[in-house]
């Protein structure tokens, strides 16, 4: 993970310069970009051939995929559990990522097995947990960094940052939601960049080592730029990546995105990649 | 104890016409390639594929739900799906299941004690799971008397006995629940009666003696 110790003051904060030709607020990136990391839901893969779905994203050049575990009671869509994630460790060395959007009771119940499930060898695996879902955040977050995994913790849509800001030093990556959760092919919602940010100020003003993740909408247009204009690196993609017949080309798409927006060329709504050297100039 | 005729095995003790049939449980393959794993069972033979539905709720345990099944159906459109709702409220997942199995045959098949805490009674999650074009089975745990199914045979195409208690593959047979096989098939002589739970070549006999035909067949 990229480093923030690089502002000891807290208050010296790089900032890209602003992008020419840009409707809106200029680009302004808080604190040094931190790596981008593509990583695609399996929402819309074919769920009856996994375990290929999960090689043709590592053959895509993706940094991790994530496994959408729903229970029907904390969202309304049912999906699948640990012994069908554990069982696509055998198709791919790509890390892997496990959104709980379950209950309290199934969190409380199942939380080691979602754990060893996500991890591989020599790769902690990234378990999100929501704080909706979970009256004792602290706790969960900790059982997860103590059955090997790395913790995240999520925010649907309507929940203040200030709900996470007590448990950051537990968690390597805060997830916030930027659809309501329970079904893909959503549209992105994009008052959520105000959360982002302000998650972004903490987490750069603390000097932790923590990524911000995006899902839901997220596309190669002006979604996944103004959020990671916003502080975000790393992004949720499902319906974004398989849209492309070549998943490696909406992998790259979806990062070069990312990164030019990191440096300040975000690209503005209704432009397409295309139009990307157009903004830069 | 049984004898073929026409190719199709039939029970003779204690007296029903029922077909026995094998129904290969696919919480017992490689879960990430069900594709192949269910074109290989049907190709062996298999007449039916039970689907294992947890939702981490009624049972301990999620395995794969009906987003799974609608993939699944798509690699094999023809196979009849038999659909093992280990969910409370059953009558929540109805629509989704039907719209995932849809093409050829399927069953919905619930458990009693989770009728509950449904918002509709035992006979409007039936009513309901017809009106979807779906076969319908109700199923009992092993803890739950099969008198408490008296008031529901009469509405159901299949009842269900749990062999084992439901939420996790591999587990040993409970030959004590053979007497619920055993009164139902007395009661009943057409019912199909399905058993899941630990079946395997040691204790098929014990089943089919019973007056099971329906036998889900998992890590065994």
């Amino acid at each position: 993970m990229l480093s923030t110790l690089a502002f000891s003051s807290g208050f010296s904060v790089s900032r890209s310069p602003v992008s020419q030709g840009r409707a809106g607020a200029p680009a302004m990136l808080y604190g040094e970009p931190r790596p981008v990391q593509i990583i695609p839901s399996v929402l819309p893969a074919d769920w009856a051939n996994m375990g290929a779905e999960c090689k043709r994203l590592e053959d895509a050049g993706v940094d991790r995929i994530q496994f959408d575990v729903m229970d029907g009671n904390f969202v309304p869509n049912l999906t699948f559990g640990p012994e069908l994630i554990a069982a696509c460790k055998k198709y791919t060395t790509v890390k892997f990522e496990t959104q709980l959007m379950v209950s309290q009771y199934n969190c409380e119940t199942m939380l080691d097995e979602y754990t060893a499930a996500t991890n591989q060898p020599g790769k902690p695996g990234v378990v999100i947990a929501h704080v909706e879902g979970n009256t004792h955040l602290h706790r969960t977050l900790t059982k997860i960094r103590e059955g090997g995994g790395s913790p995240s913790v999520a925010l649907n849509p309507h929940t203040p940052a200030e709900m996470i800001e007590n448990v950051l030093d537990l968690c390597d990556h805060v997830l916030v939601m930027t659809v309501n959760p329970g079904f893909g092919g959503q549209a992105y919602i994009p008052t959520m960049v105000d959360k982002i940010k302000k998650i972004r100020g903490w987490i750069v003003d603390r000097g932790l080592d923590i990524d911000i993740e995006v899902d839901g909408g997220v596309k190669a247009d002006w979604t996944i730029a103004a959020c990671a204009d916003a502080g975000a690196n790393c992004f949720i993609a499902g319906s974004g990546m398989f849209a492309y017949e070549n998943l490696a080309d909406g992998c790259s798409e979806l990062r070069t995105i990312a990164e030019a927006a990191q440096k300040g060329k975000g690209l503005p709504k209704g432009e397409t990649i295309k139009d990307l050297d157009a903004v830069a100039a | 104890m049984a004898v073929p005729l026409n190719g199709q095995w039939q029970c003779q003790c204690p007296p029903h016409k029922r077909c026995c049939k094998i129904q290969p449980s696919m919480l017992a393959c490689d879960l990430a390639d069900l594709a192949s794993e269910a074109k290989s069972v049907l190709a062996a033979g298999a007449d039916e594929l039970h689907l294992d539905v947890m939702d981490g709720h009624f049972v301990p345990n999620m395995s794969f739900a009906h987003p799974v099944v609608a993939s699944l159906r798509k690699h094999v459109p023809d196979a009849y799906l038999d659909c093992h709702m280990m969910v409370s409220r059953p009558s929540q997942w109805v629509e989704a299941v039907a719209g995932s199995t849809k093409g050829a045959g399927a069953r919905y098949t619930f458990h009693l004690e989770a009728v509950e805490e449904d918002e509709l009674d035992v006979a409007g999650v039936v009513k309901l799971i017809r009106d979807h074009g779906m076969q319908v089975g109700v199923a009992i745990k092993p803890g739950t008397a099969v008198e408490a199914l008296s008031a529901v045979v009469a509405l159901v195409d299949m009842v269900l006995v749990m062999t084992v208690e439901p939420g996790f593959g591999g587990q040993k047979f409970m030959p004590n629940c053979m007497p619920k096989v055993l009164a139902l098939r007395s009661e009943h002589p057409d019912l199909d009666i399905q058993v899941d739970g630990g079946l395997g070549p040691s204790t098929i006999d014990a089943a089919a003696a019973a007056g099971a035909n329906l036998i889900v067949a998992g890590s065994t």
